[in-house]
């Protein structure tokens, strides 16, 4: 009997301690912001945090703010600040302001990574404008659902193709990878939409060196391998909207100098169209306007030494890896490349074109 | 039958346990391109110990490594048997303060290390104190309930992957042979398969079966390392204490009602390696009774896990941990590599013995 009584005593003792409730906060005691903007005021960081604040019937957001001289000195002293702990861990996405980008994040993407309180999967983005007046308009344009932000970059909410898709740790991946790099989305406050989708700033090594408009990115989706699928097209005799893509590649070394073709085929359909136009006409107009932005796109990224369509990586095996080590600098401001886009046609809708 | 898959399951659990934390950084660390010739090398000598070892074994049906080393003399028992003894220990020590350490790196910061690395001793000491075959019956029921959420793991880590990473696919470098971390790695490789030697004649098991265990674990030696290496790229890979949990850490699932499927992977892992320490503190128990049968074999397990806690707490912090490792490593590799030679030694000079008497 004793023997009964002690065994119920000790599964009872490890059933409290087992369940890890050691030092934890309740929920109601957290919370949960879901955007982060850091920005540079002098030497100090500004840190955002948009915390979403359940009331009545709808969402409100709520912004606080702090400085001083790391993030998590930051964070910590927001959290003593406020009634509540304040917990990253629903961090989606992380806007940073121009200077920033452009002095380097290497310091702060480390540390996200290192203490892994922020996720490695937040989506980063770069705000052109001044981050106390973004993140006003923020709280101000709240809608029932919740974050217009996070809406923006959401696959099955707001994301298009032309939407540059960056997260954590693609960005601590181009500060060490030798091949890589990463464009990330900029912002800017819109007129009568609340964010406004500027192109994308074209990292190299965790700096920002340069930027690309909208279009551009759309080319950067397609080779990085995101569906281009919606897009649409605009020329002088025709519009056209995309309906799927595929890449292939051919690399190789000639004489120390890489020469890569690709070759994209894309299958598109019309919507809308001048009068007198054939086929034939709609898809040579049509690859050589994408041919001539890639063109002036490769010519900015390669002037940068950015390699954002991970064109190294095509070489990988023709390169040895000690000369891959100079990729950026040696190879890849020499790299000859030719984009060929092969355009068909699948439907012209419900309505007939001329055929030849 | 189900009694003989018993132990090529527990086989298969104990080496998951071991290869997603240390592994593949070790790897990766040893190595700069060409990741699956040290992986490579690492599993065919995995295999070449485990028949050495199951083929001395069969020499002696319904025998442990204990009774056959103590027949085998004094000389032979002192030079093997009291090594294999050290070796389960450092084993059990360095394993439950890495691991307790990983714990509190990745998921509970706030929790008091000694908590984390009792429960860990405690739970593996309770399991062991029921006996083998409990243990046994414990890695079947761990078998169904966590194998699938592995897998699940195992396929959304496909997610991010850029396969031109795998290129180069040949390097013609073999320095990392020589490679203090390749020598640490081989306690993933070689840390698992001594313990079928203690498990006669408790229980029974096929050579085929077991062979066939190793034989599913050996991609996991591959896929452990790959995923990081295709995520990352070998230069961002190499910056980072554990490179499969950050790989796993960065898959996005909408649908699914978790952020982070890495806990879910982790805790698996954890349950394994727990298996894991399970069969390290039952032979160190077992040994240890051997050389002192006056006590008790329950009062010998409790002694075993003092023993390893006081130590535990001694290792201050990670630096002192790798040090640790790095002289543990060579001590592991006379292990793996004498065991199995001796006991097909000893094998085959029994059977000429019998031969001759039969004579």
């Amino acid at each position: 009997m004793t023997k009964y009584v002690v065994k119920v005593f000790v599964m009872a003792a490890v059933l409290l301690l087992l369940n890890g409730c050691w030092d934890n906060k309740d929920i109601n005691h957290r919370v949960m912001p879901v955007v982060l903007g850091i920005s540079k005021v002098d030497q100090d960081f500004k840190v955002y945090l948009q915390i979403p604040n359940p009331s009545d019937e709808k969402i409100k957001t709520r912004i606080v703010e702090e400085s001083g001289q790391s993030i998590n000195e930051i964070i910590s002293k927001i959290s003593t600040n406020m009634e509540s702990q304040v917990d990253l861990l629903h961090i989606k996405v992380i806007v940073v302001d121009e200077q920033i980008a452009k002095e380097g994040f290497n310091k702060i993407i480390s540390a996200f990574l290192r203490s892994r309180d922020i996720p490695s999967k937040a989506l980063f983005a770069v705000c052109e404008d001044d981050l106390d007046e973004f993140f006003a308009q923020m709280e101000e344009n709240t809608s029932a659902e919740g974050t217009v932000l996070l809406d923006y970059f959401e696959k099955d909410a707001g994301w298009t193709p032309q939407v540059a898709l960056t997260r954590v740790w693609h960005l601590y991946r181009s500060m060490y990878s030798l091949t890589h790099d990463v464009a990330v989305p900029l912002l800017k406050l819109g007129n009568s939409l609340k964010v406004e989708q500027t192109g994308s700033g074209v990292i190299k090594e965790g700096k920002m060196v340069s930027k690309i408009n909208p279009k551009e990115t759309l080319l950067y989706n397609a080779f990085n391998g995101e569906s281009t699928q919606g897009i649409i097209e605009v020329m002088d005799i025709a519009t056209v909207k995309i309906l799927d893509d595929s890449i292939r590649h051919r690399s190789q070394v000639i004489g120390g100098r890489p020469e890569l073709l690709t070759t994209v085929y894309l299958k598109v359909t019309v919507l809308e169209v001048e009068k007198d136009t054939s086929e034939e006409m709609i898809k040579k107009k049509l690859s050589k306007q994408l041919e001539n932005r890639f063109n002036t796109m490769f010519a900015n990224i390669q002037q940068k030494e950015s390699d954002i369509l991970a064109i190294g990586q095509l070489f990988r095996d023709q390169l040895p890896r000690e000369e891959l080590k100079q990729w950026r600098s040696k190879y890849y401001p020499r790299v000859n490349a030719t984009m060929d886009f092969k355009v068909d046609i699948q439907n012209s809708g419900i309505l007939k074109l001329k055929t030849n | 039958m189900a009694k003989n898959l018993q132990v090529p399951i527990l086989y298969f659990l104990l080496h998951l346990g071991l290869i997603f934390f240390m592994y593949p950084r070790n790897i990766i660390e040893s190595t700069e391109s060409s990741h699956w010739i040290p992986i490579f090398v690492a599993v065919a000598s995995h295999f070449i110990l485990l028949i050495l070892y199951l083929k001395g074994l069969s020499y002696f049906p319904g025998q442990s490594v204990i009774s056959i080393f103590t027949e085998a003399g004094k000389v032979y028992s002192f030079l093997f048997l009291l090594p294999l003894f050290f070796y389960f220990f450092i084993v059990l020590v360095v394993s439950v303060r890495a691991y307790s350490e990983i714990i509190i790196i990745i998921f509970l910061s706030n929790t008091p290390l000694w908590c984390v690395m009792a429960l860990l001793l405690l739970i593996s000491a309770y399991l062991a104190s029921l006996g083998i075959r409990s243990i046994f019956r414990a890695a079947m029921l761990y078998a169904l309930l966590f194998i699938p959420s592995i897998l699940f793991v195992l396929v959304f880590s496909l997610q991010n992957v850029d396969w031109y990473y795998l290129l180069p696919i040949w390097s013609n470098k073999f320095q990392f042979l020589t490679h203090p971390s390749y020598f640490k790695s081989f306690l993933a490789v070689g840390g698992g398969y001594l313990f079928i030697g203690f498990v006669q004649p408790a229980l029974s098991f096929r050579n085929k079966d077991i062979l066939l265990a190793a034989l599913c674990v050996a991609p996991f030696f591959f896929i452990s390392v790959y995923i990081p290496i295709l995520t990352f790229g070998q230069e961002t890979a190499s910056t980072m204490m554990f490179p499969f949990a950050v790989a796993t850490d960065a898959v996005n699932i909408n649908w699914l009602a978790f952020d982070r499927i890495t806990v879910f992977f982790l805790l698996c892992s954890i349950t394994f390696l727990m298996l894991f320490l399970t069969m390290a503190i039952f032979t160190t128990a077992k040994i240890l009774n051997h050389y002192i049968p006056s006590i008790h074999f329950q009062y010998s397990i409790v002694t075993t896990v003092i023993l390893t806690f006081i130590f535990c707490i001694f290792i201050p912090n990670w630096s002192e941990l790798e040090e640790i490792f790095r002289w543990s490593s060579l001590w592991n590799l006379y292990v793996f590599f004498t065991t199995p030679l001796l006991l097909l030694f000893l094998g085959l000079r029994t059977k000429k013995k019998g031969e001759k008497s039969f004579d």
